[in-house]
């Protein structure tokens, strides 16, 4: 892993940041949200307890039969289409029987829906009607009762029986639809409104079963326009208010939910609603179930302001980013007397809490995107950094130790870099100054000691000179003769390492002018032909002038050096091949030979002064300092190239590259 | 007596054996110690022929400055540079400074022999006139082997022992490739490639400095040199 990848990584801390904030904003949105539900329980409190005060017609505690408004005129005809608007708040009768009540401005209209798969069918007038399905139907006018049955043997309008005497008020007759299906059978009927009804019992039996229909008188219970206007005194604006029974039918609404009208601006969007949802108002129920028209809310919140205490509940808002917040407080002391439900819709919670989201998510943004662009900056800058010293450390080192031109001239880069990585550089830079001199030292070490050597040299050579013309006995010829060879030996081996410095600086003096390299190959090739003696000399050329700027004597010096190398390990009946190749921004020489690989241990250091591949001299010979491919080196560095050595891929020789850029042109004049 | 040669070498061994050798083969040699008791003697009187080492005793130009010296004294005084040192730098500086010729020290005497008796001829011959059989023209170059002069045009190249030897090997026989071992063993030098080199770069110089058309030495690449016929 990079080291810029690894500070983004570290970078990726700041991602702390935003998540602390959210959890703050979170917190804030849930004490805003708290500090609201009770402003708005406290004033639930307040207006039960006035409604309570004002003797109100509160709804009475225990069950009730509710009567729906309705919208359009009922056709009595025993089918359910009409009452298709109020099903979903049909009452339970009995273990499979619905009862709905509906009124308008003249009737109260019934609907019994009994589900039972096996009828017994009798008329309301036979004698064995008690054995076969029917329903009773029980109405209460102040104190009096009076109960009918209504029972039919076929589908079609029904007459119903009275069951007790007459009295005074009650009709006589009742007329009603019973139409039935496979699943089961509906009555369908009517009362004049004007009798008052105050309670009704309906009683189903079934012929199926044993039990006995069971009366179960229930007052009536309607939405009372009265207690709305009630409660519309009470009202703040932007408040809803319910009442319910404790069954949770609405007897009494009053009120518009309809938030502040909020500036187009203010208007949250999508992404907005979106993002207040996902992030911070997980716990937000459905708008469903709390439509304002449903006429019974049967709701788990309900029931538990039912049982004595309050509650408070958000949920979401009809409109887009809105927020309703709803409080149900018991009405009077006890529970049974139903339950007063407020809402409001809060708008500014929501927004709020959006603006303090989308703030607190920019400027982490923001920051967290200055952060990455510094730290990035930062990581960039300290990897080039470390790249320049690792590239100038490598560079020194592919140049064995000695600085090149550009550190030598610009010293090592970033020495003065005040930090931890300038103390590095200067480091190195210590490091390679001394590595530097002293590869120095070693370098011109062979030069000196052959000048020191060179008096004593002459010291010896000039005695056994005058020794020559001494009075000696015969038996001292020979050795005269030993000391005088052992001394040549000795000269030559000085003059060898003195070689090497004066050949550097005779390199380093040449002056290059601009030359066909094909004619100076060519021309060495010819001349090396008769030396080549058995061994096969092949020399390939391009087939145009290869103009270089360099220094052609020095290329045939290096040249000559190869051919004496080539020459010495090729085989009697072997091959010597010369080529030249142009390259894209100089040339390359190639001079390979039949012979033996190179051992591996010799490859990096062939090109190095006072190497030698060859066996220890022969006595009498002149011992082998191997400066012949130290020259081809330094010439090929001279030509800003390079020198390189390499086993043949099949093993059948070795060749010998010298690969040549040409020598910069000097500026004439001064 | 032989003709007078003074030594001026801060080795006492190396002097001693050069003084007498050289008074074997004839000539009447003086060896001096330091550059300060060579300039005593030679305020008194100047030998026929100097020859003086580079680094003398605690001075390590002393040589120099002798031979600065006594060219200030004598245009003609033949002076041989007989040294240690071998660099290229030096044996310009040696040889700009006016002397005859620079010597390494692992010279042999006998060739040191042959060196100063081709000098002392060389100012024999200046003396007398020139003969008509030793003198090579080739142009406007005109070698005199005797006077071991070269003139071109009339003017005189200033070429060292060494050089003139050079230039005569090539010479001699025009459009003839000489490589560098023929050179070497006319001009009595035993050194490497790269000398030669120079030494021909040298060479070029000066006929470039007198006639700065010239290029009669051209280079054979990979074999050697050759005068432009």
């Amino acid at each position: 892993m990079t080291l810029r990848r690894k500070l983004l990584l570290v970078a990726l801390c700041t991602l702390a940041l935003p998540v602390a904030g959210w959890l703050y904003v979170r917190q804030m949105e849930m004490l805003l949200r708290e500090g609201q539900a009770q402003a708005l329980e406290a004033s639930a409190r307040a207006m039960a307890r006035s409604l309570v005060v004002t003797h109100a017609p509160l709804p009475q505690g225990g069950g009730a039969w509710f009567v729906q408004e309705t919208p359009n005129p009922i056709t009595i005809d025993g089918y359910g289409d009409d009452w298709a608007p109020m099903t979903p708040w049909s009452q339970p009768l009995g273990a499979r029987g619905k009862l709905m009540l509906a009124e308008d401005g003249n009737w109260l209209y019934f609907y019994v829906d009994v589900r039972a798969t096996h009828r017994v069918r009798a008329d309301a007038g036979d004698a064995n009607v008690m054995a076969a399905d029917y329903v009773v139907l029980g109405l209460q006018v102040g104190e009096q009762q009076r109960r009918y049955l209504l029972a039919s043997a076929a589908p079609g309008p029904v007459s119903a029986r009275p069951l007790d005497p007459p009295a005074p008020g009650f009709p006589d007759l009742l007329v009603a639809q019973w139409q039935e299906d496979g699943s089961g059978y509906r009555v369908e009927g009517r009362l004049p409104r004007k009798l008052g009804i105050d309670a009704i019992d309906v009683a189903v039996h079934d012929a199926g079963s044993v039990d006995e229909p069971i009366a179960s008188w229930r007052p009536l219970l309607r939405y009372s326009p009265q207690l709305s206007d009630e409660l519309a005194q009470l009202l703040t604006e932007h408040v809803r208010a319910r009442v319910l029974s404790p069954d949770g039918w609405v007897v009494a609404r009053s009120g518009h939910l309809n938030a502040p009208v909020a500036e187009a601006s203010d208007q949250p969007g999508w992404f907005a609603s979106l993002v207040y949802r996902s992030l911070l108002a997980n716990p937000l129920e459905d708008a469903q179930p709390w439509a304002d028209e449903a006429p019974r809310m049967n709701l788990a919140d309900v029931h538990t302001a039912g049982g004595g205490g309050a509650t408070a509940l958000w949920r979401q808002g009809e409109t887009r980013g809105s927020v309703v917040l709803a409080v149900a407080v018991p009405l009077g002391g006890d529970a049974k007397d139903g339950v007063l439900l407020l809402e409001q819709a809060s708008r500014a919670v929501p927004l709020l809490a959006n603006r303090a989201l989308f703030g607190l998510l920019m400027t982490s943004f923001g920051v967290l995107l200055v952060a990455g662009l510094i730290l990035l900056t930062f990581a960039t800058r300290l990897s080039v950094r470390l790249s320049r010293l690792r590239d100038a450390a490598e560079r020194a080192q592919a140049n064995d130790g000695r600085l090149d031109g550009q550190i030598l001239f610009d010293r090592f880069p970033m020495t003065d870099a005040p930090d931890e990585i300038g103390d590095l550089a200067r480091s190195f830079e210590r490091l390679l100054d001394v590595v530097g001199g002293y590869t120095d030292y070693l370098r011109t070490l062979a030069s000196k000691l052959s000048h020191e050597l060179n008096t004593p040299l002459a010291i010896v050579k000039s005695s056994l000179d005058n020794l020559e013309h001494a009075a000696l006995p015969p038996d001292a010829a020979p050795y005269l003769a030993r000391a005088r060879d052992g001394v040549a030996r000795l000269g030559q081996l000085v003059r060898a390492m003195s070689e090497a410095s004066r050949m550097e600086r005779a390199i380093a003096a040449a002056e290059p002018e601009d030359v066909d390299l094909g004619e100076v190959v060519r021309g060495c090739a010819d001349a090396y032909r008769p030396l080549a003696g058995m061994r096969e000399l092949t020399c390939q050329l391009p087939g145009s002038p290869l103009i270089l700027h360099c220094a052609p004597e020095l290329i045939a010096q290096a040249l000559d050096k190869l051919f004496d190398n080539a020459l010495s390990f090729t085989p009697e009946h072997g091959w010597i091949r010369l080529s030249l190749r142009a390259l894209d921004d100089g040339a390359e020489i190639e001079l390979s030979n039949q012979g033996a690989p190179l051992p591996a241990a010799m490859q990096g250091r062939l090109f190095d002064s006072l190497v030698s591949l060859r066996d220890k001299a022969t006595p009498g010979d002149a011992p082998h300092l191997g400066l012949g491919l130290y020259v081809v080196r330094l010439v090929a560095e001279r030509h800003q190239g390079q020198a390189m050595a390499h086993n043949l891929a099949d093993g059948s020789g070795v060749a010998f590259v010298l690969r040549l850029h040409g020598m910069p042109r000097q500026r004439l004049g001064i | 007596m032989g003709r007078s040669i003074a030594i001026v070498e801060d080795e006492p061994l190396i002097r001693a054996n050069y003084v007498e050798a050289l008074n074997r083969f004839g000539y009447d040699t003086r060896g001096y110690g330091s550059r300060h008791d060579a300039s005593t003697a030679f305020a008194m009187r100047l030998p026929e022929l100097v020859i003086i080492d580079i680094g003398l005793g605690d001075e390590p130009e002393g040589g120099f400055d002798l031979c600065r010296e006594l060219r200030a004294r004598s245009a003609t005084l033949p002076i041989i540079f007989l040294t240690a040192r071998d660099s290229d730098f030096d044996v310009i500086s040696g040889l700009r400074l006016g002397a005859d010729d620079y010597l390494s020290k692992d010279t042999s005497l006998h060739q040191l022999a042959a060196r100063i008796a081709a000098l002392f001829r060389r100012i024999e011959s200046l003396k007398a006139p020139a003969s008509s059989e030793t003198v090579i023209e080739h142009g406007p170059l005109k070698l005199e082997s005797e006077r071991m002069r070269i003139t071109w045009n009339g003017e005189e190249i200033p070429l060292t022992v060494t050089e003139f030897w050079m230039v005569h090997t090539l010479v001699r026989f025009p459009g003839h490739v000489k490589n560098r071992d023929q050179l070497m063993r006319e001009a009595e030098l035993v050194v490497d490639d790269a000398t030669i080199t120079s030494h021909i770069k040298r060479i070029r110089k000066k006929f470039i400095a007198v006639a700065p058309e010239f290029d009669g030495i051209e280079t054979v690449h990979g074999v050697g040199y050759r005068w432009r016929p």
